[in-house]
Protein backbone atom coordinates (compact mmCIF):
# COMPACT_ATOMS: atom_id res chain seq x y z
CA UNK A 1 0.00 0.00 0.00
CA UNK A 2 1.39 3.34 -0.60
CA UNK A 3 1.04 5.95 2.07
CA UNK A 4 2.04 9.64 1.68
CA UNK A 5 3.58 10.59 4.96
CA UNK A 6 5.92 13.40 6.42
CA UNK A 7 9.00 12.23 7.66
CA UNK A 8 12.05 13.84 9.18
CA UNK A 9 15.85 13.34 8.63
CA UNK A 10 18.81 14.94 10.07
CA UNK A 11 21.65 15.64 6.73
CA UNK A 12 25.03 16.86 7.21
CA UNK A 13 25.69 19.07 4.67
CA UNK A 14 29.44 19.79 3.67
CA UNK A 15 31.24 23.13 4.00
CA UNK A 16 31.65 23.75 0.16
CA UNK A 17 27.80 23.63 -0.52
CA UNK A 18 26.96 26.30 2.02
CA UNK A 19 26.07 30.12 -0.01
CA UNK A 20 23.00 30.99 -1.46
CA UNK A 21 22.30 27.29 -3.06
CA UNK A 22 22.50 26.01 0.11
CA UNK A 23 18.70 24.92 0.50
CA UNK A 24 18.84 23.37 -3.15
CA UNK A 25 22.06 21.95 -2.41
CA UNK A 26 20.57 20.05 1.09
CA UNK A 27 17.31 18.94 -0.83
CA UNK A 28 19.17 17.54 -4.20
CA UNK A 29 21.38 15.61 -1.16
CA UNK A 30 18.23 14.66 0.47
CA UNK A 31 16.76 13.24 -2.11
CA UNK A 32 19.96 11.40 -3.25
CA UNK A 33 20.21 10.11 -0.06
CA UNK A 34 16.64 8.62 0.80
CA UNK A 35 15.06 8.07 -2.53
CA UNK A 36 14.90 4.38 -3.10
CA UNK A 37 15.76 3.22 0.55
CA UNK A 38 13.72 1.12 2.87
CA UNK A 39 13.35 1.33 6.55
CA UNK A 40 11.27 -1.20 7.93
CA UNK A 41 8.94 1.22 9.61
CA UNK A 42 8.05 2.91 6.95
CA UNK A 43 8.68 1.02 3.64
CA UNK A 44 10.65 1.51 0.48
CA UNK A 45 10.77 5.47 -0.17
CA UNK A 46 9.44 5.83 -3.71
CA UNK A 47 9.65 9.82 -4.06
CA UNK A 48 9.87 12.61 -2.22
CA UNK A 49 7.17 15.43 -3.09
CA UNK A 50 7.82 18.34 -1.07
CA UNK A 51 9.89 19.70 1.90
CA UNK A 52 7.69 20.86 5.22
CA UNK A 53 10.52 22.96 6.81
CA UNK A 54 13.86 23.11 6.91
CA UNK A 55 15.59 23.71 10.57
CA UNK A 56 18.24 25.64 11.82
CA UNK A 57 21.74 23.94 11.46
CA UNK A 58 24.09 22.81 13.76
CA UNK A 59 28.03 23.09 13.08
CA UNK A 60 29.65 19.62 13.75
CA UNK A 61 32.81 20.05 15.95
CA UNK A 62 35.88 19.03 14.32
CA UNK A 63 34.03 18.35 11.15
CA UNK A 64 32.89 21.60 10.22
CA UNK A 65 30.05 20.15 8.44
CA UNK A 66 26.38 21.50 9.39
CA UNK A 67 23.95 19.17 10.17
CA UNK A 68 20.22 20.61 8.85
CA UNK A 69 16.94 18.49 10.22
CA UNK A 70 14.76 18.42 7.53
CA UNK A 71 10.86 17.59 7.22
CA UNK A 72 9.97 16.00 4.35
CA UNK A 73 6.86 14.65 2.46
CA UNK A 74 7.61 11.61 0.38
CA UNK A 75 5.17 8.51 -1.26
CA UNK A 76 6.35 5.34 0.47
CA UNK A 77 5.07 1.77 -0.29
CA UNK A 78 4.70 -0.54 2.60
CA UNK A 79 3.57 -4.12 1.51
CA UNK A 80 1.07 -5.55 4.20
CA UNK A 81 -0.04 -9.34 5.54
CA UNK A 82 -3.36 -9.86 3.10
CA UNK A 83 -2.96 -7.57 0.47
CA UNK A 84 -3.31 -8.15 -2.65
CA UNK A 85 -0.80 -7.27 -5.60
CA UNK A 86 0.23 -7.29 -9.32
CA UNK A 87 3.94 -8.11 -9.51
CA UNK A 88 6.14 -9.83 -12.33
CA UNK A 89 8.09 -13.25 -12.12
CA UNK A 90 11.14 -13.00 -12.47
CA UNK A 91 12.73 -16.44 -11.35
CA UNK A 92 11.08 -19.87 -11.19
CA UNK A 93 12.17 -23.02 -9.50
CA UNK A 94 11.40 -26.31 -8.25
CA UNK A 95 10.51 -24.51 -5.10
CA UNK A 96 8.15 -22.32 -6.33
CA UNK A 97 8.72 -18.59 -7.88
CA UNK A 98 10.25 -15.08 -7.18
CA UNK A 99 8.30 -11.98 -8.21
CA UNK A 100 8.46 -8.71 -7.85
CA UNK A 101 6.29 -5.77 -7.11
CA UNK A 102 7.81 -2.56 -7.79
CA UNK A 103 11.29 -2.72 -5.38
CA UNK A 104 9.45 -5.24 -3.34
CA UNK A 105 10.62 -9.31 -3.73
CA UNK A 106 8.06 -11.53 -3.28
CA UNK A 107 8.61 -15.59 -2.73
CA UNK A 108 5.87 -17.63 -3.78
CA UNK A 109 6.11 -21.77 -2.87
CA UNK A 110 4.90 -24.46 -4.69
CA UNK A 111 2.47 -25.44 -1.32
CA UNK A 112 1.07 -21.87 -2.34
CA UNK A 113 0.39 -22.74 -6.26
CA UNK A 114 -2.72 -24.21 -7.33
CA UNK A 115 -2.89 -28.29 -6.81
CA UNK A 116 -3.43 -28.36 -10.62
CA UNK A 117 -0.11 -26.27 -11.78
CA UNK A 118 2.88 -28.79 -12.07
CA UNK A 119 6.43 -27.66 -12.34
CA UNK A 120 8.15 -28.28 -15.68
CA UNK A 121 11.96 -28.24 -16.24
CA UNK A 122 13.49 -26.76 -18.92
CA UNK A 123 14.84 -24.04 -21.22
CA UNK A 124 11.94 -21.50 -19.38
CA UNK A 125 11.20 -23.18 -16.56
CA UNK A 126 7.35 -22.61 -15.37
CA UNK A 127 4.48 -24.11 -13.55
CA UNK A 128 1.61 -25.29 -15.92
CA UNK A 129 -1.94 -26.53 -15.54
CA UNK A 130 -2.46 -29.99 -16.76
CA UNK A 131 -4.49 -28.66 -19.81
CA UNK A 132 -1.81 -26.10 -20.72
CA UNK A 133 -4.24 -23.35 -20.38
CA UNK A 134 -2.32 -21.50 -18.07
CA UNK A 135 1.35 -20.77 -17.64
CA UNK A 136 3.41 -18.76 -15.10
CA UNK A 137 6.83 -18.43 -16.15
CA UNK A 138 9.53 -15.76 -16.03
CA UNK A 139 7.88 -12.24 -17.14
CA UNK A 140 4.93 -13.43 -16.42
CA UNK A 141 2.80 -11.09 -14.59
CA UNK A 142 0.33 -12.37 -11.73
CA UNK A 143 -1.81 -11.55 -8.84
CA UNK A 144 -0.99 -12.64 -5.74
CA UNK A 145 -1.95 -11.94 -2.06
CA UNK A 146 0.86 -11.39 0.44
CA UNK A 147 0.71 -13.55 3.35
CA UNK A 148 3.53 -13.00 4.93
CA UNK A 149 6.20 -10.08 5.15
CA UNK A 150 9.94 -9.84 7.34
CA UNK A 151 10.82 -6.61 7.85
CA UNK A 152 14.43 -6.11 8.06
CA UNK A 153 16.19 -2.59 9.11
CA UNK A 154 16.71 -2.17 5.47
CA UNK A 155 14.56 -5.01 3.49
CA UNK A 156 11.34 -6.42 3.05
CA UNK A 157 10.88 -9.23 1.82
CA UNK A 158 7.06 -10.93 1.56
CA UNK A 159 6.01 -14.63 1.15
CA UNK A 160 2.91 -14.88 -1.31
CA UNK A 161 0.05 -16.99 -2.68
CA UNK A 162 -1.79 -17.77 -5.65
CA UNK A 163 -4.01 -20.44 -3.81
CA UNK A 164 -7.11 -18.31 -4.26
CA UNK A 165 -9.91 -16.88 -5.77
CA UNK A 166 -9.02 -14.64 -8.27
CA UNK A 167 -5.53 -14.88 -8.06
CA UNK A 168 -2.86 -16.35 -10.43
CA UNK A 169 -1.71 -15.23 -14.18
CA UNK A 170 -3.25 -12.00 -15.38
CA UNK A 171 -1.29 -11.78 -18.28
CA UNK A 172 1.07 -14.00 -20.21
CA UNK A 173 3.97 -12.39 -22.26
CA UNK A 174 3.81 -15.43 -24.62
CA UNK A 175 0.07 -14.62 -25.20
CA UNK A 176 0.17 -10.76 -25.30
CA UNK B 1 18.97 20.92 25.90
CA UNK B 2 18.90 17.36 25.48
CA UNK B 3 18.54 18.04 21.84
CA UNK B 4 21.88 18.51 21.68
CA UNK B 5 24.34 17.01 24.40
CA UNK B 6 26.71 15.95 21.69
CA UNK B 7 28.58 17.84 21.33
CA UNK B 8 28.84 19.98 24.50
CA UNK B 9 30.99 17.20 25.70
CA UNK B 10 34.73 18.52 24.36
CA UNK B 11 33.39 21.82 26.14
CA UNK B 12 32.05 21.24 28.99
CA UNK B 13 35.03 23.37 30.72
CA UNK B 14 33.76 26.19 33.04
CA UNK B 15 35.84 29.28 31.89
CA UNK B 16 35.71 32.41 33.87
CA UNK B 17 34.30 35.33 31.84
CA UNK B 18 37.14 36.94 30.59
CA UNK B 19 35.90 40.58 31.12
CA UNK B 20 37.01 42.42 33.85
CA UNK B 21 36.61 40.49 37.18
CA UNK B 22 33.12 41.76 39.51
CA UNK B 23 34.78 41.67 42.91
CA UNK B 24 32.34 42.07 45.96
CA UNK B 25 33.62 45.65 46.19
CA UNK B 26 31.90 45.75 42.67
CA UNK B 27 32.98 49.46 41.62
CA UNK B 28 31.40 50.35 38.81
CA UNK B 29 34.46 51.34 36.76
CA UNK B 30 34.24 48.71 34.00
CA UNK B 31 34.53 51.04 31.85
CA UNK B 32 32.12 49.25 29.35
CA UNK B 33 30.36 46.44 31.22
CA UNK B 34 27.21 48.69 31.55
CA UNK B 35 24.70 47.10 31.77
CA UNK B 36 25.30 43.23 33.53
CA UNK B 37 25.95 43.30 37.17
CA UNK B 38 26.28 39.28 37.37
CA UNK B 39 26.72 38.35 33.86
CA UNK B 40 28.32 34.69 33.81
CA UNK B 41 29.54 34.00 30.32
CA UNK B 42 30.49 30.56 31.27
CA UNK B 43 29.59 28.72 28.01
CA UNK B 44 29.39 25.70 26.36
CA UNK B 45 29.82 27.29 23.16
CA UNK B 46 27.36 25.95 20.19
CA UNK B 47 27.71 27.47 16.82
CA UNK B 48 25.12 27.55 14.73
CA UNK B 49 24.50 28.09 10.92
CA UNK B 50 22.00 30.75 9.61
CA UNK B 51 19.50 33.42 10.71
CA UNK B 52 19.53 33.64 14.82
CA UNK B 53 16.88 34.14 16.59
CA UNK B 54 16.26 34.06 19.88
CA UNK B 55 15.64 30.68 21.96
CA UNK B 56 14.53 32.16 24.74
CA UNK B 57 11.88 35.30 25.03
CA UNK B 58 13.67 36.91 28.10
CA UNK B 59 15.85 39.48 27.45
CA UNK B 60 19.56 37.86 27.19
CA UNK B 61 21.64 38.08 30.50
CA UNK B 62 24.85 37.50 29.58
CA UNK B 63 27.69 39.64 28.48
CA UNK B 64 27.79 41.28 25.12
CA UNK B 65 31.22 40.74 24.80
CA UNK B 66 33.14 37.55 23.01
CA UNK B 67 34.77 35.48 25.19
CA UNK B 68 38.24 34.22 23.48
CA UNK B 69 36.74 31.06 24.25
CA UNK B 70 33.88 31.69 21.71
CA UNK B 71 36.71 33.79 19.51
CA UNK B 72 38.71 30.82 19.20
CA UNK B 73 36.36 28.17 18.86
CA UNK B 74 34.27 30.37 16.39
CA UNK B 75 37.65 30.98 14.75
CA UNK B 76 38.79 27.53 14.39
CA UNK B 77 35.70 26.50 13.07
CA UNK B 78 35.34 29.12 10.33
CA UNK B 79 38.65 28.20 9.32
CA UNK B 80 38.07 24.93 8.75
CA UNK B 81 35.55 25.67 6.76
CA UNK B 82 36.73 27.73 4.83
CA UNK B 83 39.75 25.21 4.31
CA UNK B 84 37.01 22.83 2.89
CA UNK B 85 35.75 25.27 0.51
CA UNK B 86 33.24 26.79 2.19
CA UNK B 87 32.43 30.32 0.26
CA UNK B 88 34.10 33.43 1.92
CA UNK B 89 32.27 36.03 3.02
CA UNK B 90 34.19 38.92 2.27
CA UNK B 91 36.01 40.18 -0.37
CA UNK B 92 39.69 38.97 -0.42
CA UNK B 93 42.91 40.66 -1.02
CA UNK B 94 45.26 37.57 -1.96
CA UNK B 95 44.79 36.17 1.88
CA UNK B 96 45.18 32.42 1.19
CA UNK B 97 45.14 30.98 4.57
CA UNK B 98 42.33 29.89 5.78
CA UNK B 99 42.23 30.90 9.01
CA UNK B 100 43.32 34.62 8.11
CA UNK B 101 40.27 34.58 5.84
CA UNK B 102 38.40 33.92 9.22
CA UNK B 103 39.51 36.53 11.00
CA UNK B 104 39.46 39.15 8.58
CA UNK B 105 35.53 37.76 8.20
CA UNK B 106 34.99 38.10 12.21
CA UNK B 107 36.36 41.90 11.80
CA UNK B 108 33.77 42.71 9.29
CA UNK B 109 31.21 40.75 11.19
CA UNK B 110 30.25 38.90 8.23
CA UNK B 111 30.85 35.44 9.97
CA UNK B 112 27.23 33.54 9.47
CA UNK B 113 27.61 31.95 13.07
CA UNK B 114 24.94 32.08 16.05
CA UNK B 115 26.73 30.94 19.26
CA UNK B 116 24.65 29.01 21.95
CA UNK B 117 25.44 29.55 25.34
CA UNK B 118 24.40 27.69 27.83
CA UNK B 119 23.92 28.38 31.51
CA UNK B 120 24.58 25.93 34.01
CA UNK B 121 20.80 25.99 34.57
CA UNK B 122 20.98 24.30 31.13
CA UNK B 123 18.95 26.98 29.77
CA UNK B 124 20.59 28.54 27.11
CA UNK B 125 21.21 32.22 24.60
CA UNK B 126 21.49 32.40 21.49
CA UNK B 127 23.79 35.39 20.59
CA UNK B 128 24.71 36.12 16.51
CA UNK B 129 28.42 36.42 16.43
CA UNK B 130 27.77 39.98 14.47
CA UNK B 131 25.52 40.99 17.55
CA UNK B 132 29.11 40.74 19.91
CA UNK B 133 31.57 42.66 20.92
CA UNK B 134 34.71 41.36 19.87
CA UNK B 135 37.71 42.48 22.18
CA UNK B 136 40.75 43.61 20.05
CA UNK B 137 43.46 42.96 23.12
CA UNK B 138 44.31 39.51 22.64
CA UNK B 139 46.60 40.96 19.78
CA UNK B 140 46.87 37.31 18.32
CA UNK B 141 45.91 37.95 14.62
CA UNK B 142 47.91 36.29 12.17
CA UNK B 143 47.60 39.76 9.51
CA UNK B 144 46.67 42.01 12.09
CA UNK B 145 50.31 43.54 12.98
Amino acid sequence: MFFHIVLERNMQLHPRHFGRNLRENLVSKLMKDVEGTCSGQHGFVVAITGIENIGKGMIRDGTGFVSFPIKYQCVVFRPFKGEILEAVVTMVNKMGFFAEAGPVQIFVSNHLIPDDMEFQIGDMPNYTTSDGSVKIQKDSEVRLKIIGTRVDATEIFCIGTIKDDFLGVINDPTTA
Amino acid sequence: MADDDYNDVDMGYQDEPPEPEIEEGAEEVDVDNLNNDDDVAGDPIEAEEKEEQEGVERPRKTSKYMTKYERARILGTRALQISMNAPVMVELEGETDPLEIAMKELRERKIPFTIRRYLPDGSYEDWGVDELIVEDSWKRQVGGD
